[in-house]
């Protein structure tokens, strides 16, 4: 029986981004969440009086709903719900320019190495400090094509009508309690239009940092990709590591109109002591495209199930999704495919990974609606398991109401294998090595299909924590 | 924060369930004269019941399955029990027609409305110990055994909400019970009939298999169409000691109208093979519990399940491979082909417990829509603790194949003729796991009939 410990050096434990930046924000909250913060946020920001009735009946349905019963454990969450900060404003306004961030701000991105990728392969990148944007850019060649890509609080200011077509259309205040409460606290976040036609060659990226303790991210995300265009969105994310948890709840709203192809990359390293309860949904329309690429590492909790709804004939929506469950963490995610509508396709593909006392849990739902007709789903899950007291659980549902439907699920458990690892260690690998390398090929198969071409950064993010230094 | 109120209904109450004639009266009259631990273990189970809130859609195990729609408690009055003699020139004639497609038996129990009115057992057997004989008989003749066994280990009623309400209720049952060492060459074989409208019958089963002893077991449940809704609960109990084998077969075969609660815990303990097919072929609502624990290391479930549905026919299959010890085995298939507005839930779970290293467990569930209104759901969990296992699960849900369909009709059969084939050999390929006598021959006749329809 091989010492599962040698995982260990791994490097899959040792967090990269625990590092605080002294700074005094231009404005904090009072703690916790009632009526006077989000009539406070409201103000900050200048909102129209739409956008302020918006929030308070969201925080309305917000007090009104009951904290979930399922999914990852809650129990101590109002607890820190009322310590924590709402909105903590770190700088007065939005720059375009590198140059005239603030320095502690900016010194915190450039250890996150961001302003480097963004030279060499981004279209684009947006910044998030605390509870706003910092910094915002597009390339010019996109942005002389229409293309959109601003912080969610400009892009109401900026774009009024496209903003209230779509805004809450895709995720409902009522969609859950944690959509609730960000429809009502909602501060940063991206707005995108891609406009007809436009195929961004290269990605747009969005880096989303929390530094103050005990503060809550809420980013509000309403991405537009219009007819025949084709776009690429990665978000980061990052925090320190503090003795008090801290939370983050984000609501993201794609719609993907007829014929647009649309990817959307999540690679969340929260720090573990995060509370990570995310809603993320795309409306796909006839012939479009939705793709979401969805790896967690960080966070002590993380309850995510990034949605497909497959509305417009032969739509496809594809859900890959990596976790990795350390010490102490759980990570609560999965997918969700609606089919409504005939000849739509689907795939889900889950891979975990639990080691130490962490959980991986599937969470998935596969949904055919009556005249759905042809509708394919296909779902696989696996596991891997590296020590006794790692847990991981599979909770599909499956739901079909049409019979002109094909859907398959599988998954399959297991740990690294004594024959395996036996191999490798005779090839002259020491154990560690040979352990490495299986996880490595364990993920593989999303690994490769993670955008190697420009997401730069991207890599350094993954190899870190998902291969790191070995022996 | 300003104090969360609700807005949902809160989860049930106090003495939900408890009705006109379903009350302590009934429980009081039922332990009248009976021996004081069966008495207290009846007014223990009732106060589980009275405590427990009715489930409700709101609970993951009952998601799928809305009791305040399918099940009117209120409307149905206690199967009584009472004296009856059995006598096959008069037996109804479904009843007739099961029994006689029967192959060769070890023993067999006839049950008329909660009542066991025959039991016969082979001469030999009874010889070498071996009993069967009604649960009635069992409290007086075999009261050690019952104590230990009924509604403890297995099913106790703080397990569930009916779980206690049959270990209030129970008239009778069958109970049987196989030595050390002793072997059945043939199937003890059950039938059981219910006749009354607007009843509630509550029956249980108890099989206990002692070491390297080996029994099959087929439980067969009918009745005629009915208007009024009867409920029919079964708690069944199975254990199988150190490297016994040991087969149970529930065939459910009810007609129209009644709702059937099949509650069944099967316990194997080391090296043991318990193995269970459960049919759901009747009854316009079926709903089945089945919690397979491995106890013993080492120890084998195959775990076989298929159901036809039509017309309004609901199934809610609700499974659990429950591995507690390590090295053991379990191996589940579910078959569903529906019909009509039919509809089937397969909810499963696979649980390894700490500790249980070297599990292998597997899980499958599969799923045929035959008309436009049928819908299926399924639920296959996994929940594991250990790191040193095998598992796997899969679930499907599609239509006929049509490249199947395409051969057959090219070998010059009708659309309808291939039809009935290809859901006669999806079906059939979970018969084929358990090729026990007389029940694939039956199970296909009733399959047959059913898509002749």
């Amino acid at each position: 029986m091989p010492q599962n410990d040698t995982i260990q050096d791994l490097g899959l434990d040792e967090y990269q981004y625990h590092f605080i930046t002294e700074d005094e924000p231009v404005f904090r909250s009072g703690r916790g969440l009632n009526e006077k913060v989000v009539r406070e946020i409201s103000a900050q920001k200048d909102e129209p009086e739409w956008m302020l009735e918006f929030r308070l009946k969201a925080l309305e349905i917000y007090n009104a709903k009951p904290m979930p019963t399922w999914g990852g454990d809650l129990s101590n969450l109002e607890n820190v719900l009322d310590e924590i900060y709402f909105y903590v404003r770190p700088q007065e306004k939005m720059e375009r320019s590198w140059d005239d961030v603030p320095p502690n701000i900016k010194e915190t991105f450039e250890r996150l190495g961001i302003p480097e990728a963004e030279q060499k392969v981004l279209a684009g990148v947006g910044a998030q400090y605390e509870s706003e944007m910092v910094y915002h850019s597009l390339k010019k060649e996109w942005d002389e094509k229409g293309v959109i890509f601003d912080s969610i609080e400009d892009g109401l200011k900026n774009h009024p009508e496209l903003f209230r077509e779509h805004f809450g259309t895709v995720i409902p205040s009522a969609d859950n309690k944690f959509s609730a409460m960000n429809s009502a606290v909602w501060s940063g976040g991206s707005f995108v239009y891609i406009p007809k036609g436009v195929e961004l060659d290269t990605p747009l990226q969005a880096y989303f940092r929390v530094n103050q303790e005990q503060m809550g991210q809420f980013e509000r995300t309403l991405i537009i990709a219009d007819e025949g265009s084709k776009a690429h969105y990665i978000e980061g994310c990052t925090a320190p590591v503090y003795s008090t948890e801290s939370f983050h709840s984000g609501v993201i709203e794609i719609v993907v109109k007829p014929g647009a192809h649309f990817r959307y990359t999540t690679i969340q390293n929260w720090s573990n002591n995060m509370y990570n309860l995310v809603t993320q949904r795309a409306l796909v329309h006839e012939n479009a495209t939705m793709e979401w690429l969805d790896g967690n590492l960080g966070s002590k909790l993380t309850m995510k199930y990034p949605s497909c709804y497959l509305m417009g004939e032969g739509a496809h929506g594809s859900i890959l999704s990596i976790a990795y469950s350390g010490d102490g963490q759980h990570q609560d995610t999965g997918g969700k495919v609606i089919h409504a509508a005939p000849n739509t396709t689907s795939q889900i593909v889950s891979k975990s990974i639990s080691k130490g006392t962490g959980r991986s849990t599937y969470r998935g739902l596969c949904q055919v609606h009556e005249g759905a007709i042809n509708s394919k789903s296909n779902v696989e899950c696996d596991a891997l398991l590296i020590n006794d007291t790692s847990r991981t659980d599979t909770y599909p549902y499956i739901e079909i109401e049409e019979k002109k439907s094909n859907i398959g699920h599988e998954a399959t458990v297991s740990k690294v294998g004594d024959e395996q690892l036996f191999y490798l260690m005779s090839r002259g690998m020491d154990e560690a090595e040979a352990m490495a390398l299986i996880v490595r090929g364990f993920i593989e198969p999303i690994a490769k299909l993670l955008p190697l071409e420009y997401a730069v950064e991207l890599n350094r993010l993954i190899e870190l924590e998902m291969e790191g230094s070995v022996g | 924060m300003a104090q969360s109120t609700t807005l949902d209904e809160p989860i049930g109450g106090l003495m939900e369930g408890v009705t006109d004639s379903l009350n302590s009266d009934l429980v009081q009259s039922r332990a009248t004269g009976e021996p004081e631990w069966l008495r207290n273990r009846r007014l223990d189970a009732w106060a589980s019941y009275e405590r427990t809130p009715m489930p409700t859609t709101r609970l993951e195990e009952w998601r799928y399955t809305d009791l305040s729609r399918k099940l009117s408690l209120d409307a149905l009055t206690p199967m009584e029990w009472s004296e009856r003699a059995f006598d096959r020139e008069s037996a109804p004639a479904r009843m007739a027609e099961a029994m006689e497609a029967d192959h060769e038996s070890s023993g067999h129990v006839v049950e008329i409305d909660g009542t066991v009115a025959h039991v016969d057992l082979d001469a030999d057997l009874a010889a070498k110990g071996v009993v069967l004989t009604s649960l009635r008989s069992a409290v007086e003749d075999h009261p050690e055994l019952l104590e230990e066994y009924l509604a403890t280990r297995a099913l106790p009623a703080d397990r569930g909400k009916f779980q206690a309400l049959n270990a209030a209720l129970w008239t009778d049952g069958i109970f049987l019970h196989v030595p050390r060492g002793v072997r059945l060459e043939h199937p003890v074989r059950v039938t059981r009939w219910l006749s009354e409208e607007g009843k509630a019958l509550f029956s249980r089963t108890l099989i206990v298999a002692a070491e390297a002893s080996q029994v099959s077991y087929v439980d067969e449940i009918l009745s005629d169409d009915m208007e009024v809704q009867s409920l029919v609960s079964s708690a069944v109990e199975v254990f199988a000691g150190n490297g016994a084998q040991v087969q149970y077969v529930s065939l459910q075969r009810l007609g129209h109208g009644p709702f059937h609660l099949s509650q069944q815990r099967t316990i194997a303990g080391k090296d043991a093979t318990l193995d269970t097919l459960n049919v759901n072929m009747g009854a316009t609502t079926a709903r089945l519990d089945l919690n397979a624990q491995l106890l013993g290391s080492g120890a084998n479930s195959d775990m076989l399940g298929l159901c036809f549905g039509e017309g309004d026919q609901h199934f809610d299959h609700n499974t659990s491979q429950d591995h507690v010890a390590p090295h053991a085995y379990s191996d589940l298939l579910y078959k569903g082909a529906l019909d009509g507005r039919a509809r089937s839930v397969f909810r499963g779970i696979i649980k390894v417990h700490k500790g249980a290293q070297q599990t292998d467990a597997y899980q499958t569930n599969r799923n045929l829509l035959l008309s436009e209104e049928a819908r299926a759901d399924s639920l296959p969990n996994l929940e594991i603790e250990a790191d040193d296992v095998r598992c796997s699960h899969g679930a499907t849900v599609g239509q006929l194949d049509q490249d199947h369909l395409f051969y057959l009709m090219s070998r010059g059969l009708s659309r309808t003729e291939a039809e009935r084939l290809v859901v006669i050999g999806f079906l059939g390929e979970v018969l084929s796991k358990l090729p026990l006598g007389g029940v694939v021959e039956k199970i296909s006749r009733a399959v047959e009939a059913k898509l002749n329809v």
